[in-house]
């Protein structure tokens, strides 16, 4: 007979999201449930009447990991609106943005997946924050990743976090070549301790999976087969920057996007009836508390061809370079692969840009009301924003994040693994959650689901 | 009250670079310091009063060539707010150093936004030199042009030099004429901010300096912290300037004491009556 268990809050991820599990009687998860518990934020209403201008500004102040995409995305989204082209020079300093953010978030998970896994040869689990070596090299190779990448982040988008730079239209300023030599030369340093800093994790990571068996709170579990296999597909619109809907051949289509209610999605009410005290952190939570994932999900359920999709480093991988590995460690192992490019590009960016050249279109149209998309290949995976613009007033903005669309895949292949190991496979996502949560939903049918859950 | 604030020391200095005082307002103190700085790779750029789009107005500037700071060499007695660059310094043009010149009062918003980096994330601990210039007070532009032309009856194109000294308004021309005015013409053109301001001497500053207290074509330096002290001295060994003891020149330091003392006494009767000004409630104190 099925057990329920619950572990709430999930930890070592930005925001806040539970898992709601029916295990057998082995501890083999038969069906998860990941959900959002982030309160709804109504990021997209507080941008409806706003200029075209502030909108992405706002949409930026999601989250403080990826601001950078969110910028990007909103930008590109109003642009697509408004249908302005902006000039070669402002779309390689967002590229070298682009780039920028992606390598400080990867190396960021970096610290948060350490901890689920074990120096090669020993059983000693890895604490990024010891002073003790060889941990000790990492955490300070890794923290210089993210500076690079925040350094160029500041100085390409005038701001590492929440960057003022990006504009509709192109960009405020162009750099200046010291500012570009900077980069150069910060991109030249990053290219060896990224490429380091990819074997090492590769060489972790498969080391953790073909242990056997793992220590979780007291308990020895072992590590199936399939781990974290999931059979949905993958979304990807470009191997690093985005796609547009003013594209010559866009990569992404919105009539193939629906969306489901989490009401419509997820399990219904039940009681917790399987604890552990000793699950770290503080155990799981208490047998006999209700747990109603339907009506505490606090996303919308986006699917694209009626499925469920990935996005993300292995779905970019997979569209555009042929990857295979499946499993959660594939999509760790496709994430730090995903290093060395980012930095490759900023270079070859670098290479391109002209720093005398024009970062602004001579024209930005106003915009008549038509639906623009930005999909942004961010960090997580693809951030869509759709927008209508009209006389430069946003009069819609929608936000399909890449955590959004890994909830119910990431749910699926929880399927097969002890839930002792369920986290692991969440935090392979490198969810976002807060992003995620602001899915307020815009036909009429489905205001009443959202009336629902606020009641 | 201690009226020139805190320093280490404090001499008469000038300059041994011939192509500096050529265009320098006096001794040529903070263009020979940042050119020093520069090329010894003590900051990688400077803020400094650069070219605006009209003649004599200055636009701030982030200088990362010994070309842009010689260009800017020169007092032009108008506003320049060289803060308003400090962000765009290290972002836009990517310093890892920033060296910057400024009154006492952009000082004083120098160091606020070093203990209060508000809006400034990684842009204070960059800061790696900042001079300070004596200043009794400043005008707008507009003022500035009014005193020139219509008082001095002098065009701005042929304007080459304006000074301050000896209580009156000086300007100089490209023909050699020479207008002067008394100061106290000038006084209801000065930026009414300045007359609640408590500093003559950019008390805040690594190293200020100013003509006042040193014979002419010299400045009176101090030196006022230990980042200011390193700087200086290498400087002074390396030849950069020429150096005579504060006492050894006329009118030195009493000078200097004398104007502070003044400026800061009449501003802070300016401050009291600020408190009573109004109806029923005085106009903020800005150093309260």
């Amino acid at each position: 007979m099925s057990k329920v268990v619950e572990v709430s809050p999930t930890t070592r991820h930005e925001g806040h999201s539970k898992l709601v599990l029916k295990v057998n009687d082995a501890g083999i998860i038969e069906r998860g449930d990941w959900l959002s518990i982030t309160p709804v934020r109504g990021i997209e209403k507080l941008c409806v009447g706003k200029s075209m201008h502030q909108a992405p500004k706002i949409s930026s102040r999601v989250c403080g990991i990826c601001p950078i995409a969110h910028t990007l995305a909103g930008v590109g989204a109003m642009e697509a609106s408004i249908g302005c082209e902006i000039p070669q020079d402002a779309y390689l300093l967002r590229t070298i943005l682009q780039c920028a953010n992606r390598l400080h978030s990867h190396a960021l998970h970096n610290i948060l997946t350490l901890p689920d896994m074990y120096i090669p040869g020993t059983d000693t689990k890895i604490n990024p924050f010891t002073p003790e070596e060889p941990v000790r090299t990492v955490a300070k190779r890794i923290q210089r990743l993210r500076e690079i990448g925040q350094t160029v982040g500041e100085i390409v988008g005038g701001e590492a976090i929440h960057p003022g730079n990006p504009r509709v239209g192109g960009m405020y300023y162009n750099i200046s070549p010291q500012a570009k030599q900077k980069i150069f030369d910060l991109a030249k340093e990053g290219v060896s301790l990224s490429i380091a800093q990819m074997d090492f994790m590769i060489s972790v990571l498969k080391n953790w999976e073909n242990r056997g068996t793992v220590t979780v709170g007291k308990t020895e579990v072992e590590i199936p087969e399939k781990f974290g296999w999931h059979d949905q597909g993958y979304m990807a619109v470009d191997p690093v920057f985005d796609s547009s809907s003013l594209d010559f051949e866009p990569r992404w289509d919105p009539d193939r996007w629906t969306d489901v209610s989490p009401y419509n999605w997820y399990q219904g009410e039940m009681e917790v009836s399987l604890e552990d005290a000793d699950y770290p952190v503080g155990g799981t939570t208490k047998a006999g508390t209700k747990t109603w994932p339907q009506m505490q999900a606090c996303t919308s359920v986006p699917l694209y061809d009626g499925c469920p999709v990935e996005v993300g480093p292995r779905a970019r991988l997979v569209q555009f370079k042929n990857y295979d590995r499946k499993g959660a460690m594939g999509l760790q192992i496709a994430r730090q692969m995903e290093y060395p490019d980012c930095l490759y590009t900023m270079i070859e960016a670098c290479d391109a840009l002209d720093c005398n050249g024009s970062v602004l279109a001579d024209e930005i149209p106003q915009g008549d009301g038509s639906l623009g998309w930005n999909a942004n290949e961010a960090p997580r995976g693809c951030d869509v924003h759709l927008a209508r613009v009209k006389e430069g007033k946003v009069q819609e903005y929608t936000l399909l994040v890449p955590t959004t669309w890994n909830f119910p895949t990431c749910s699926r292949a929880l399927e097969g693994a002890p839930w002792q190991l369920a986290e692991v496979i969440m935090r392979a996502y490198d969810p976002c959650v807060s992003c995620a949560t602001h899915m307020l939903v815009v036909d009429e049918s489905k205001k009443i689901v959202t009336q629902k859950l606020v009641q | 009250m201690d009226y020139l604030g805190k320093y280490k020391s404090a001499v008469a200095a000038r300059s041994t670079c011939s192509e500096v005082l050529a265009g320098s307002q006096d001794g040529g103190i903070v263009t020979s310091m940042f050119i020093y700085a520069l090329e010894e790779g003590i900051i990688d750029g400077a803020i400094v009063a650069g070219q605006g789009e009209k003649p004599w107005q200055p636009k701030p500037i982030v200088a990362t060539s010994v070309e842009e700071l010689l260009s800017s060499r020169g007092t032009r007695y108008n506003v320049c707010p060289n803060m308003s660059v400090l962000k765009e310094s290290v972002r836009k043009y990517g310093l890892d150093k920033v060296g910057i010149v400024g009154t006492p009062c952009q000082i004083q918003a120098l160091r606020k936004a070093q203990l209060y980096p508000v809006g400034l994330r990684d842009v204070c601990d960059k800061i790696a030199l900042a001079m300070g210039i004596f200043c009794m007070e400043n005008f707008s532009y507009q003022s500035m042009t009014q005193i020139v032309q219509d008082h001095c009856n002098v065009d701005l194109h042929s304007l080459k030099k304006t000074d301050i000294g000896k209580g009156k308004y000086w300007a100089y021309t490209n023909r050699g004429a020479v207008s002067q005015i008394p100061l106290k013409l000038t006084h209801k053109y000065e930026q009414p901010g300045c007359h609640v301001c408590l500093d003559y001497v950019a008390n805040l500053a690594d190293i200020s300096t100013g003509s006042v207290g040193s014979p002419d074509g010299w400045s009176t330096v101090f030196i006022r912290n230990n980042n200011g002290e390193n700087i200086w001295n290498k400087a002074v060994a390396a030849g950069i300037f020429e150096t005579k003891p504060i006492e050894s020149v006329k009118p030195g330091l009493e000078l200097v004491t004398k104007l502070a003392t003044e400026k800061i006494t009449k501003n802070q009767k300016e401050l009291e009556h600020r408190a009573t000004f109004g109806v029923g409630k005085g106009l903020r104190n800005p150093y309260i």
